[in-house]
């Protein structure tokens, strides 16, 4: 124990982070409510730039990277410094991961309401954001490593290997999910295409949920969890278990986004199995968390701080064996597309990571300001407000998810569905959307007095910049003692935790993606399909932009009442063109699959423009702005360009002529509008015809009959 | 169709069952091990929260 060395944490970029994180939580709450009155009343889409599907990705994306992201950042450079005995390793590099991350989010706030989009789901924003994101977490990667590095504690406490495996799978996965070809600043295809696309996008998406909504969040548990109770953890071998079968589990699970969809069966059913074996690491997790505090449960009474942290605990539980359950094809036969997901991630980012992020700001906030918390009672209030909301969030939405499911699947004793339109089954839920956004609300109040009263303990203490700690210095090169346990060797070296957790990480990834990839060149072309047309591909990029992939799928499943419902179900060969896929998760709108030529171009155009004409008691937004706004062709022929490099079999030259053939096949559009009573001059130079062809064109190739 | 061609990548049919097996064996491995280990070091893993 000689050479005791002194030395201070930083709090200062804790209390940054948990302040950010607040911040981002009540935007991105508020952005939530919005959305959630827009479905009721239909009327407050402010079009075009705060429409439903422009505002949904900054909804999603402010609660996973800002609310939680900074939430997570706040948890690590808090508990990292003190398990580590070590000051972060660069101040510098510190406050760059912090205002690098906020410019990124600054920049998504800007860009998804104004359409810049890749539609990836919480993987939208723009390749120059990508790039940004990628400086900042290297960024953040460096300063953790270096502080690990020079730490004075020789062994790895449980926390920090969640901590190395969620830095190294964000960025294999972010890298990979971002591969694509930049057409111009705000533009880029991915280099995927169709099915193949889709499978490395619900990798990529079931992990984000994996490797930022949980490892974090489970590391900060196995921390602030045995801080608050002043007890160890439960077990710490089923620590040890529970982290390596939960990371080398977890990376396999994303194709279960997809089942019944065309992508191979030998790939779903990988998805689903290691999904449903999830159920045990997760829980173990679960039950060492709540298992923590044997023996204080009286405690946890009168702690608004255990109160949190246990109903968070709980909630991780039950969204962990709903997971695997929504895996199993029979459930998620209902379960897809429906209300059900939103209710299932809704216990997973309200409950898990809502209430374990309030739950550590309560613990963090009187410590670093030397003080009481302001109010007990307030956090209590906070507590049951914040759980009321939780149901009445959820509750509505899973009901709204079965009927809704139940009603698209029935069929009359004549053999007929028995609810063809659409619509029908869309307002009959209309009174739990309702309910869902009292649910919203009631968190939302109760944030706000969470907030309220942090900022009432900040004004009553002093905070503590620089916290004053002491350790002896680590020893460089420790003898290994004879029969040193292997985990007690590894948790000394950081460095082989982390390529052994990439390894882990890596083999789900490489087992289930580079199949598909090999045999790209072997992908079977089906005669009729064809490339989108130039004007068609604007009208898809439009599509993009406006976000209608938020609410409307373009994938037909198998099923009696999809086939009758939609049409033919869709073929992987069909989508080996489109580019960004667009198959969606969730129907709030009818699939749009089969939806060239059900309806006549003047259909489309009325619907745009007020889609109650067309539907009546529509909940869809109205584009009155695509009617208005000129079409703008100038960037097809790098998008031509670009895409045949890709290999879409353009013609040669062909970005030469595109302009002119957009032009031409936007004139015929034009007069089919005029020919069914359209009175619109100059209707041909309006983003609208793109949208129409677009639509037009849509599962139409399967149709044609291919040439003798 | 195109489930049909990925058949006809070499040992297809193993990637399923081997990532079970490698799965299962990891997991033996770490729990077979974890087991084993002195409760005096796990106890001082445990408790390294609360010493800081």
């Amino acid at each position: 124990m000689s050479n005791i060395q002194q030395f201070q944490y930083d709090n200062k970029i804790v209390r940054a982070f948990g302040m950010a994180s607040f911040i981002f939580g009540i935007v991105g709450m508020l952005v939530g409510i919005i959305l959630a009155l827009q479905i009721v009343y239909p009327s407050l889409n402010l079009g075009p730039w705060l429409t439903f599907g422009r505002l949904r990705p900054l909804h999603t994306n402010a609660v996973i990277f800002a609310f939680v992201g900074n939430g997570i950042f706040m948890g690590i450079y808090y508990s990292l410094q003190r398990l580590l005995k070590a000051r972060m390793w660069s101040s510098t590099l510190s406050w760059i991961h912090f205002w690098g991350w906020q410019v990124v989010i600054l920049l998504a706030a800007i860009t998804l309401p104004l359409g810049l989009t890749t539609s990836g789901e919480y993987s939208e924003l723009i390749w120059p954001l990508d790039i940004l994101i990628t400086v900042v977490w290297v960024i953040f990667g460096v300063n953790m490593f270096g502080t690990i590095l020079t730490r004075r504690e020789s062994h790895l406490y449980v926390a920090i290997w969640f901590y190395i495996a969620t830095w190294v799978t964000v960025a294999v996965l972010h890298i990979v999910r971002s591969l694509e070809v930049p057409v111009s600043w705000t533009e880029s295809y991915p280099i995927f295409s169709g099915v193949q696309e889709a499978l490395v996008q619900w990798w990529y998406g079931h992990n984000a949920v994996a490797f930022f909504l949980t490892t974090p969040y489970l590391g900060m548990m196995y921390y602030f969890l045995p801080k608050a109770a002043n007890r160890p953890v439960y077990s710490y071998k089923l620590s040890i278990i529970h982290f390596w079968a939960l990371i080398f589990i977890y990376i396999w699970a994303g194709p279960h986004h997809l089942l019944y969809t065309s992508l191979p069966d030998w790939v779903q059913s990988l998805g689903t199995v290691f999904s449903i074996m999830l159920i045990a690491p997760s829980w173990g997790g679960m039950l060492n968390g709540l298992l923590t505090l044997r023996g204080a449960w009286d405690r946890v009474a009168n702690d608004p701080v255990l109160k949190f942290m246990v109903v968070a605990v709980i909630a991780y539980g039950m969204a962990t064996f709903e997971g695997p359950m929504l895996s199993i094809k029979s459930v998620n036969a209902i379960s897809h597309f429906t209300d059900w997901t939103i209710a299932h991630v809704h216990v997973g980012a309200l409950g898990w990571n809502g209430f374990l992020t309030f739950g550590v700001l309560y613990w963090i906030w009187p410590r670093m300001y030397r003080t009481e918390l302001y109010s007990k009672q307030l956090a209590n209030i906070h507590f049951w407000i914040g759980t009321l909301g939780i149901i009445f969030y959820a509750v509505p939405l899973y009901w709204a998810g079965w009927t809704q499911a139940l009603m698209w699947k029935e069929f009359t004793p004549e053999g007929t569905l028995a609810w063809g339109n659409f619509l029908d089954t869309v307002t009959q839920i209309i009174p739990m959307y309702t309910l869902r956004i009292v649910g919203g609300s009631l968190f939302f109040v109760g944030t706000i007095l969470g907030v309220y009263n942090l900022y009432k303990t900040g004004q009553q203490g002093s905070f503590m910049a620089n916290e004053s700690a002491e350790a002896p210095a680590r020893e460089r090169h420790p003898e290994a003692p004879a029969g040193e346990h292997w985990h007690r060797w590894i948790e000394r070296r950081p460095l082989q935790m982390l390529l052994f957790s990439t390894i882990m990480i890596a083999i789900g990834g490489i087992v289930q993606i580079l199949p598909m990839v090999f045999v790209e060149s072997q992908v079977p072309k089906i005669s009729t399909v064809q490339p989108y047309t130039p004007l068609e591909l604007t009208g898809r990029d439009i599509y993009i932009r406006e976000g209608c992939v938020g609410c409307h799928s373009q994938m037909i499943r198998p099923f009696r009442d999809e086939t009758e419902r939609y049409g033919e179900y869709s073929k992987s060969g069909e989508y080996i063109y489109d580019r960004p896929f667009l198959w969606g998760s969730k129907r709030t709108g009818p699939d749009l699959w089969r939806e060239g030529g059900k309806y006549p171009d003047s259909w489309h155009y009325n619907h745009m423009l007020d889609p109650t004409t067309m539907s009546p008691g529509s909940i869809m937004p109205a584009y009155p702005h695509l009617l208005e706004d000129k079409l703008d062709l100038s960037g097809l022929p790098s998008k031509i360009n670009v895409l045949r490099a890709l290999g879409t079999p353009y013609s040669k030259d062909f970005e030469k002529y595109a302009v002119g053939n957009a032009q031409e096949q936007a004139q015929k559009i034009a007069k089919n509008l005029a020919s069914q009573g359209v009175k619109d001059a100059q209707i041909e130079d309006k983003e609208i015809v793109a949208v129409i062809a677009y639509l037009q064109r849509l599962g139409t190739d399967i149709k044609v009959k291919p040439k003798q | 169709m195109y489930k049909y061609l990925l058949e006809s990548v070499d040992g297809i049919q193993w990637f399923g069952i081997g990532s079970l097996l490698l799965f299962f064996c990891t997991f033996c491995f770490v729990a077979i091990r974890a087991f084993i280990s002195k409760k005096e070091d796990m106890d001082r893993m445990a408790n390294m929260p609360l010493e800081d």
